[in-house]
C-alpha cells in the first residue's frame, strides 16, 4: 500500500512543485510588466531609484541561489558588487579602447567578480571548509575589498569614492543612444534586470539546480552519489559573483559613482536582511525583497519622527524572519496560495 | 636594537590586547559551539556604558566592572529569549548573534549617538625602559589580560565548576546523564563570555575612539585569533593566535602602512583556516 501510495504522492508533490514555479514565473512576468508600465505613469525620482533597486534585486538574488539553492551564506556579497562597480568606473575613466569602454568595463566588471568567486569558492570549498567559517571568510573578504578601495586612494578616490560616467548605449557606428536621461535607462537596465532574472531561473531549474538543492539537503548522500559537491558549490559561487559584479557594474553607471561602502560588512550584511525577508528559497522572494525593503528604507528615512528607529526595526524583523518565517515573505504567499487552493478543493 | 626592543613591546602588548578582546568569543565557541557574531557588539557596548558611567562621575575601575557586568546581563537575558532554543542549530545561532549585532548598533545610536566618543585614560604617562617607552595604560591593559586568563585557566583545571565544564565539553550527553544541569551551564558560559566581552570593550576604550562600530574590525580579528590558536585551545590557544594576528600587524606595519599590514593578516588568516581548519597545532 504504502509503495503504491509513495511515487503517488511524489508525483504530486511534483506536480505541486512545477505549479508554483510556474506559478513563481508568472509572478516575475507581472512584476516586470508593471515596473515596465510604471515610467509612462509617473516620472521623478522614482524613475530615478527604481533601477538602482532593480540592481539590488539582482545582488539580493545572487545570494539566494547561494543561501536559499545550496545552503551557504556568504557575508562578501558587496565584495563582488564592489568588483563589479570599481571595475567599470575605473576601465571608463583610464582605458582607450576601441569599443565602447562601459561595455569593455561591465564585461571586466562581471568577469573580474565571477573569476574572484571562482577562485575563492575553490579555494575554501576544496578543503571542506565548514560553511560558518565560509561565513567568516567571506565577511573578511567584504573587509579585505573596502580597505583596499580606501587606501589607493590616488587611483580609486578613497573615502570620497570614484566618479563613474553613464554610459552610452552602442552598436558599432550604427546606433548610438546615451542614458545619460532616466527614462532610457530606466528600460535599459529593466531589460538586463528581466534576462538575468530569467537566466538564473532558468539554471537554478536545470539539473545544475536540482544538484545543488541535493547538496543543500544532504551532502554526504551527493557525495556517495559521485557528485563532485565540492565543483557544484565553486561553480555556484561563481555564478553568484557574477550575477553580484554585473548588478554592481551597472549600479555604478547609473549612480555615477563607486564607494568605498559598496563593498562593506553592512551592505553585505544588508543583503542578507533582504534576502531573509523576501525568501531565501525563491529568487523572485529575494528580488522583490530588495526593492521592498530598499524603498521602504528610503522612504521611512525621510520621515524625521522614525528615521532613526528603522534600522532597529529592520533588525528585528530580520530575527522573526529566522526564528518563526523562514521562508521570508514568498514562503508566506505561498502558503497562503496553497491554503486557498486547498480550501476550494475541499468544496469542491 | 632600539627598534627591535619597540617591535618585540608593540607585539606582546599588541596580542595581549587582542587575546583580551578575543577571550569572549573564545569562551563561546570553544565551550558551547556558538559563533558569536554579536561579540563585536558587546564590545562597543562594554565601551559605551564605560564612557557614559565615567562621565557620570563613577571612578574608572568601577565603571568597568559594572560596565562588563551589564553586558553580561544582556547576554545572559539574550541567551535566555532567543538562544537557547538554537543551540542544535548552529547556523541558526550564528544569524541570530548577527541580528543581535544589527539591533544592539542601533540601540546605541538611538541612546548614545553617533559621534565618536573618548574615555579618558585612567593612569597617564609611560613606562621608561631606557631605551624605549612603553606607555603606562597599555601595559596595565596587557597586566590585565594575563590576570584574566590565568584566573579563567585556574578555574578551569583547579574548581569543581571547571571539572563539570571539561566533562560537558568532552561529552554533552554523558555529563547531562551524569546529574550535570547542561542547560544551566550553557547559560552560564554565555553570560561569563559575553561579560569578558563587556570588560574588553571597557578597558580598551581609553585606547581608541568609541564609536557605534568599534566592535566590528575586533570581531573579524578574534574570529581568525580563535581560528588560528585552535577551537576549544581556551588558553594558550588564544595567546597563540593572538601572537599570530597582532604580531604579524606589527612586523608588516613596518614594511607597509597599517591598512596594507590588516589586509595581509586577514589573507594569511584565510590561508590558514583553509589548511588548518581546527588551528595550527591542533592534530585533525
Amino acid at each position: 500500500m504504502t509503495t503504491e501510495a509513495q511515487p503517488a504522492a511524489d508525483a504530486r508533490l511534483a506536480h505541486l512543485r512545477a505549479a508554483w514555479i510556474h506559478g513563481e514565473n508568472l509572478a516575475a512576468l507581472v512584476l516586470f510588466s508593471v515596473l515596465a508600465i510604471v515610467p509612462l505613469l509617473i516620472g521623478g525620482y522614482a524613475i530615478y531609484i527604481l533601477p538602482q533597486y532593480m540592481l539590488l534585486g539582482v545582488l539580493a538574488m545572487s545570494l539566494a541561489i547561494l543561501w536559499g539553492y545550496a545552503g551557504i551564506v556568504s557575508f562578501g556579497q558587496a565584495a563582488f558588487f564592489a568588483i563589479g562597480a570599481y571595475s567599470i568606473g575605473l576601465v571608463m575613466k583610464y582605458a582607450t579602447l576601441p569599443i565602447n569602454p562601459a561595455y569593455a568595463g561591465i564585461l571586466v566588471g562581471t568577469a573580474g567578480a565571477t573569476v574572484a568567486a571562482l577562485i575563492i569558492g575553490y579555494f575554501l570549498f576544496s578543503a571542506g571548509v565548514r560553511s560558518t567559517y565560509f561565513v567568516v571568510a567571506t565577511l573578511a573578504l567584504s573587509i579585505i575589498v573596502e580597505q583596499t578601495v580606501k587606501s589607493f586612494s590616488n587611483i580609486t578616490g578613497g573615502w570620497n569614492g570614484l566618479y563613474v560616467d553613464r554610459m552610452t548605449l552602442t552598436l558599432g557606428s550604427l546606433f548610438e543612444l546615451s542614458l545619460f536621461d532616466d527614462v532610457p535607462m530606466y528600460y535599459v537596465i529593466l531589460i538586463v534586470v528581466v534576462i538575468v532574472y530569467f537566466f538564473t531561473a532558468a539554471i537554478m531549474r536545470s539539473p545544475f539546480g536540482r544538484i545543488v538543492i541535493g547538496v543543500r539537503e544532504n551532502e554526504g548522500r551527493m557525495l556517495a552519489l559521485g557528485f563532485d559537491v565540492p565543483a557544484y558549490k565553486t561553480l555556484v559561487f561563481g555564478l553568484s559573483g557574477l550575477l553580484a559584479g554585473l548588478a554592481g557594474s551597472f549600479y555604478a553607471t547609473h549612480a555615477n559613482f563607486a564607494h568605498p561602502s559598496n563593498a562593506g560588512v553592512l551592505f553585505s550584511t544588508q543583503v542578507v536582511i533582504w534576502v531573509a525577508i523576501g525568501g531565501r528559497r525563491s529568487l523572485l522572494g529575494a528580488f522583490a525583497g530588495a526593492i521592498l525593503v530598499a524603498s521602504l528604507s528610503n522612504y521611512l528615512s525621510s520621515i524625521k519622527a522614525i528615521q532613526n528607529y528603522w534600522p532597529l526595526f529592520q533588525g528585528l524583523i530580520f530575527i522573526a524572519a529566522i526564528i518563526l518565517f523562514r521562508e521570508g515573505l514568498a514562503g508566506l504567499i505561498d502558503s497562503l496560495l496553497r491554503k486557498l487552493r486547498h480550501g476550494r478543493t475541499a468544496q469542491n | 636594537m632600539e627598534t627591535l626592543v619597540s617591535v618585540a613591546t608593540d607585539t606582546v602588548l599588541i596580542t595581549l590586547v587582542l587575546a583580551l578582546a578575543a577571550f569572549g568569543l573564545a569562551i563561546i565557541y570553544g565551550l558551547i559551539g556558538v559563533i558569536n557574531m554579536g561579540h563585536g557588539a558587546m564590545l562597543t557596548l562594554g565601551a559605551y556604558f564605560t564612557w557614559w558611567l565615567t562621565r557620570h562621575g563613577v571612578p574608572f575601575a568601577p565603571s568597568v566592572l559594572l560596565s562588563a557586568a551589564a553586558v553580561g546581563a544582556v547576554g545572559l537575558g539574550f541567551e535566555h529569549l532567543i538562544i537557547r532554543y538554537f543551540y542544535n542549530r548552529p547556523f541558526d545561532t550564528l544569524l541570530l548573534t548577527w541580528a543581535f549585532f544589527l539591533v544592539a548598533t542601533e540601540v546605541i545610536k538611538i541612546t548614545f549617538g553617533t559621534d565618536f566618543r573618548n574615555v579618558a585614560r585612567p593612569i597617564e604617562g609611560a613606562i621608561d625602559l631606557g631605551i624605549y617607552r612603553i606607555p603606562a595604560y597599555k601595559t596595565l591593559v596587557g597586566a590585565l589580560s594575563i590576570l584574566l586568563i590565568l584566573g579563567t585557566a585556574f578555574v578551569f583545571y583547579k574548581t569543581r565548576l571547571g571539572i563539570k565544564i571539561r566533562a560537558m565539553v568532552q561529552n554533552r550527553e554523558v555529563a547531562g546523564l551524569l546529574g550535570l544541569n547542561v542547560s544551566l551551564m550553557y547559560k552560564l558560559i554565555f553570560s561569563f563570555g559575553s561579560f569578558v566581552a563587556g570588560l574588553a570593550g571597557g578597558l580598551i576604550a581609553p585606547m581608541y575612539s568609541v564609536d557605534p562600530y568599534m566592535g566590528n574590525t575586533f570581531l573579524v580579528r578574534s574570529f581568525f585569533v580563535v581560528i588560528v590558536g585552535g577551537i576549544g585551545q581556551l588558553l594558550a590557544g588564544t595567546l597563540f593566535g593572538s601572537f599570530t594576528i597582532g604580531g604579524l600587524e606589527t612586523v608588516l606595519a613596518l614594511f607597509s602602512d597599517q591598512v596594507i599590514a590588516q589586509i595581509a593578516v586577514f589573507f594569511i588568516a584565510v590561508v590558514v583556516l583553509r589548511f588548518r581548519p581546527q588551528g595550527v597545532f591542533t592534530g585533525r
